[in-house]
């Protein structure tokens, strides 16, 4: 009798096991490739593990060793890495608020039927575009344009604006707005479509009722769209800043990855990548990567909650 | 065509896997669908949706399982299908057991209550994917597909995808594709519920017209009680995963096994009374105010049969059945509503609400705010017990 | 007196119309013009360019082309073969295997499917330079680097294409299709092949342009892994020019092989703009 039932159970038409078939390559193609390297990533976190010329130094087990040099200041020439914390923010600030400003305006304009803006979809082709383009080729042609010698400087000196060239890249201010700029261009587009349809996605009625009410369009806005935009903004604007932590490719080429002048450019994704570089220091690395790690997961929370607060 | 047996089939919905299921017994209520209390069975390894439901279907007969939402008439028609696992019991087609046979294996075609056409196929190749599978030849796949086409009256749309249908079109083809096969058993999940109610109407008697021409064996899950009236050769009335009744249309109507399906069946719905049942000179009486109304010979006799004594009942009388009379229940109307060739009077007799329909035959028909004596015929009394609601007949 | 407050009404509409197509105008010149620039310049000599700034194009852009081509530092043509495997293989095997996971926690009822399903827009968050550190490691262990399938098959376990994909699946697929292809006689996985995936194809053309411009354009991995010269994706070409000493080249040159690089993600957005837009907004939180 138990052994029918065991053989009835092998042929059943249930097609959970399916499920998992179809699941298998992901999940282990996320194992080797990514969990089992972030496994390895935090374990190296905790060793004296690095390249010097061609001996190799470890792994020796330091345990907090390396997370104190990357915060105790300019021990063993490590410069404390909330420099570059705080570079990567005012980088990202700095980029992020004309950002969220002017996309928000866009998104309002191009909302609006008292404006009713024509060439709608020129507009967003031409903003969303350089969010496209290649970041690093993005950084090289404006290293090229900015350098001393180039157009940029060319057409000041011409115009008569300037008598000597300037050397955008040696100025602290200058290098930080360059940067700035170019990821205002990549993402103030992307950023403008997504409160559009965030807006769209508002119901109709409730901007007519508020006018018949006698709003005026800042009431509108204040008491309307933007309570009702929140959860979206919330979205696009925490996901900006992991993005932001994760700066890296603009920066690096622009200032052929030494963070010009005098560090004050290097990202903290920079600064992980010198790591990785010739002397494999994959202790300090791991560290790291695990601030990184904790910064993002903090910020990701608040994502994870819009989303599953939106879905309700 | 083929036998179709279920014995003592049962389901439970473990809690691991309930939910999420697109329909059937935890679909997410659609709106201005009343709210239904479901009263299934929970036990430790789950929701119970259907237990005890035996079925002996015989070739070519066409089934109908009719219930209200949640009674497991859907599920029953999956599990036969092989959509869903039985968790226990026995599932006969043709005399064989399928219950572990994969739904290709089993010979059935079904048609579904969203038709689920392939959007991005044609009506032809729709019809024609099952038959491609088995890898039948391509002209004999091209005549089968053009034969149902033919008889369904869309051989015209063959070229067309689904999306440039109507409703009323879109569920021929879902019915074309399942009788393509020529399968063993044809399953039809409220194949009618998404069409407007002229539309019903017109398939509800193609589908009488398509089961003339078709050899197969039907099995058809409705929620509508007049489709399993108009359609059934069987009905099996089902409640919280229990099948309330088995029998022919007529059967049902007349001799309702239960207080349950006596409501179910027929509308407007029964209407009810407290009354007594007695015994004077081994004959029945219903006994209710100042009446007493013998009951029919076919009643006495199933009565005496079950040895059936005197006792408190609940009363079941069809608004049709209920006639004005100078002696009777007495009531008030409190609303006339005429509806052409008769009118329904909405009635209070005894603090409880009462429908009666009146023929009209010309006369006024004004009778909101009057009283009224009601009474009835003998032959369509039906007793229920007080205590189990069930039919003393049986 | 009534008119008089039309006119108002209408001066104040054509006022902040006028304003707003001014600001709509500069942000568009802003967005073009170091691109404008970019092709200018590669189509002037070197000489040309030393001269001085101007916006009128130069008569040399087929000979910077040709010299771009035949470079000997950098092959660009090498990288732009390596980046289209890299990019097409990507494309193809993250849509399709992100839409086959969807599929498998969305139409399959098992016991870890919610928990699976949370685990996955869990760790949709973490940033790719987390494991980074271990995959250099690994792929030094190993020897691995310089190969360019290891760019390639980490693409198959992609988040937030899953995220995508499940959320369109949810709202195009009834779970009544898979059952009537059960019934039809079709086993799983041609139910996914013939009949899931051609009704996702929407979806994936998206993720698939998406893919591709994000590992065409992707630098942080391959400028680790990559050293080989004839292994080399573009954008770690494009950075190598930065570093090398810059005084010495052609310029010309230069902004040719910029133009090279950004040109083919340029010319699928020229083509596919309308849908790549409608896609931006699709895969964000609107369920």
């Amino acid at each position: 009798m138990g052994k029918t039932k065991k053989a009835e159970k092998k042929k059943s038409i249930s097609y959970a096991k399916w499920g998992y078939i179809f699941i298998i390559p992901f999940f282990v193609v996320y194992v080797i490739f990514t969990l089992y390297p972030q496994m390895l990533t935090i374990y190296n976190s905790f060793f004296e593990y690095y390249r010097d010329g061609l001996n190799v130094i470890g792994p020796n087990f330091v345990g907090l060793g390396n997370y104190a040099k990357l915060f105790s200041p300019n021990t063993a020439g490590y410069i404390p890495i909330i420099r570059f914390t705080l570079n990567t923010g005012i980088l990202w600030i700095i980029g992020a608020v004309p950002q969220f400003v002017v996309a928000m305006l866009l998104a309002l304009f191009f909302t609006s039927t008292r404006l009713n803006i024509k060439g709608q979809q020129f507009f967003k082709t031409v903003i969303y575009m350089p969010n496209l383009i290649m970041a690093s080729a993005f950084a090289m042609l404006f290293f090229a344009l900015f350098s001393q010698v180039g157009p940029i400087n060319q057409l000041l000196i011409s115009t008569g604006a300037i008598d000597k060239a300037i050397n955008f890249l040696a100025i602290k201010i200058s290098v930080r707005s360059l940067i700035a700029l170019m990821n205002f261009l990549m993402w103030f587009g992307n950023t403008t479509i997504l409160l559009m349809a965030g807006i769209q996605g508002i119901d109709e009625s409730l901007f007519e009722s508020a006018r018949l009410d006698g709003s005026s369009s800042t009431q509108v806005f204040f008491h309307i769209t933007m309570p009702l935009l929140m959860p979206i903004f919330i979205y696009v604007f925490i996901t900006s800043m992991i993005g932001g932590i994760q700066m890296f490719d603009v920066p690096q080429v622009l200032t052929n990855g030494k963070g010009t002048p005098d560090n004050t450019s290097m990202t903290l994704i920079m600064y992980l990548n010198q790591f990785l570089g010739i002397s494999k220091n994959y202790g300090m690395a791991g560290a790291v990567s695990v601030l990184l790690f904790i910064i993002t997961a903090i910020l990701s929370t608040f994502v994870f909650r819009t989303i599953a607060g939106n879905k309700k | 065509m083929a036998e179709v047996l279920l014995k003592n089939i049962k389901k439970i919905y473990s809690n691991t896997e309930s939910k999420n299921r697109g329909r059937g017994l935890f679909r997410k209520k659609k709106a201005g669908e009343e709210e239904k209390k479901i009263n299934l069975q929970i036990t430790d390894e789950g929701v119970v949706a259907v237990q005890q439901f035996s079925l002996d279907i015989k070739d070519n007969e066409f089934i109908v399982l009719v219930g209200p939402s949640g009674c497991g008439k859907s599920t029953t028609l999956r599990m036969v299908a092989g959509l869903e696992e039985i968790t226990s019991g026995e599932l006969y087609i043709d005399g064989k057991l399928v219950n572990d046979v994969e739904p290709k294996d089993r010979d059935i075609a079904m048609v579904f209550q969203s038709y689920a056409l392939y959007p991005h196929m044609t009506v032809y190749d729709n019809m024609a994917y099952s038959l491609k599978i088995k890898k039948v030849p391509k002209d004999e796949i091209d005549r089968k597909v053009r034969e149902a086409a033919e008889i369904l009256d869309i051989t015209q749309y063959l070229d067309r995808k689904p999306k440039a249908l109507s409703g009323g079109q879109r569920q021929r083809v879902a019915i074309g594709r399942a009788i393509v096969r020529n399968p063993k058993v044809l399953l039809m999940d409220e194949p009618l519920s998404n069409l407007d109610a002229k539309l019903r109407n017109q398939m509800r008697s193609e589908l009488i017209k398509l089961r003339q021409r078709i050899n197969t064996t039907f099995i058809y899950v409705t929620h509508d009680q007049i489709e399993a009236m108009t359609l059934g050769d069987r009905i099996v009335v089902m409640k919280d995963g229990y099948i309330q009744q088995i029998g022919t249309p007529q059967q049902v109507f007349d001799h309702p096994a239960n207080l349950f399906v006596s409501g179910f069946i027929g509308t407007p719905q029964m209407n009810y009374f407290d009354a007594r049942l007695t015994l004077k000179n081994g004959r029945y009486f219903v006994d209710i105010d100042d009446l007493s109304i013998e009951l029919g010979e076919e009643k006495q006799q199933r009565l005496k049969d079950n040895e059936v004594k005197e006792q408190d009942i609940i009363l079941g009388v069809r608004p049709e059945h209920l006639v004005i009379s100078d002696k009777g229940i007495k009531g008030r109307v409190d609303v006339s509503e005429l509806m052409g060739s008769s009118c329904h009077l909405h009635m209070t007799v005894k603090g409880k609400d009462v429908i009666t329909i009146v023929p009209t035959e010309g006369k006024s028909t004004d009778y909101a705010g009057k009283e009224l004596l009601l009474s009835f015929d003998g032959n369509v009394a039906h007793v229920f017990s007080k205590e189990t609601q069930k039919n003393l007949e049986y | 007196m009534k008119n008089n407050i039309n006119t108002i009404a209408k001066l104040k509409l054509l006022i902040s119309r006028l304003i707003v197509y001014t600001v709509l105008i500069f942000l568009s010149f802003l967005c073009l013009f170091f691109f404008y620039l970019m092709f200018i310049n590669s189509s002037r000599s070197n000489a040309q360019l030393q001269a001085g700034f101007t916006m009128i194009p130069g008569g040399n852009a087929l000979k910077n082309f040709i010299n771009a081509w035949n470079d000997s530092s950098i092959s660009i043509p090498v990288g732009m073969k390596n980046s289209f495997i890299v990019a097409c293989l990507s494309a193809i095997l993250t849509s399709y295997f992100s839409a086959l996971t969807a599929y498998g926690t969305y139409v399959y009822n098992f016991r870890f499917k919610k928990l699976i399903h949370l685990f996955i827009l869990a760790i949709m968050m973490i940033p790719s330079q987390v494991s980074a550190v271990g995959f250099i490691q690994l792929a030094f262990k190993y020897h691995l680097t310089n190969k360019l399938w290891m760019l390639i098959i980490p693409s198959i376990a992609a988040p937030s294409v899953y995220f995508y994909m499940r959320q369109y699946l949810e709202a195009t697929l009834p779970l009544e299709m898979v059952e009537a292809a059960r019934i039809d006689g079709s086993n799983e996985f041609k139910i996914f092949n013939q009949i899931v995936l051609p009704i996702m194809k929407p979806a994936i053309a998206v993720q698939m342009i998406f893919s591709f411009v994000g590992s065409w354009n992707n630098y942080f991995m391959p400028a680790l892994l990559l050293n080989d010269a004839q292994k080399k994706t573009v954008p770690v070409m494009i950075a190598t020019l930065r570093s090398a000493d810059y005084s010495k080249f052609d310029m010309g040159k230069v902004y040719m092989l910029m133009v090279m690089a950004i040109l083919p993600v340029m010319v699928i957005y020229m083509i596919l703009s309308k849908s790549i837009i409608k896609g931006v907004t699709s895969g964000s939180v609107k369920g």
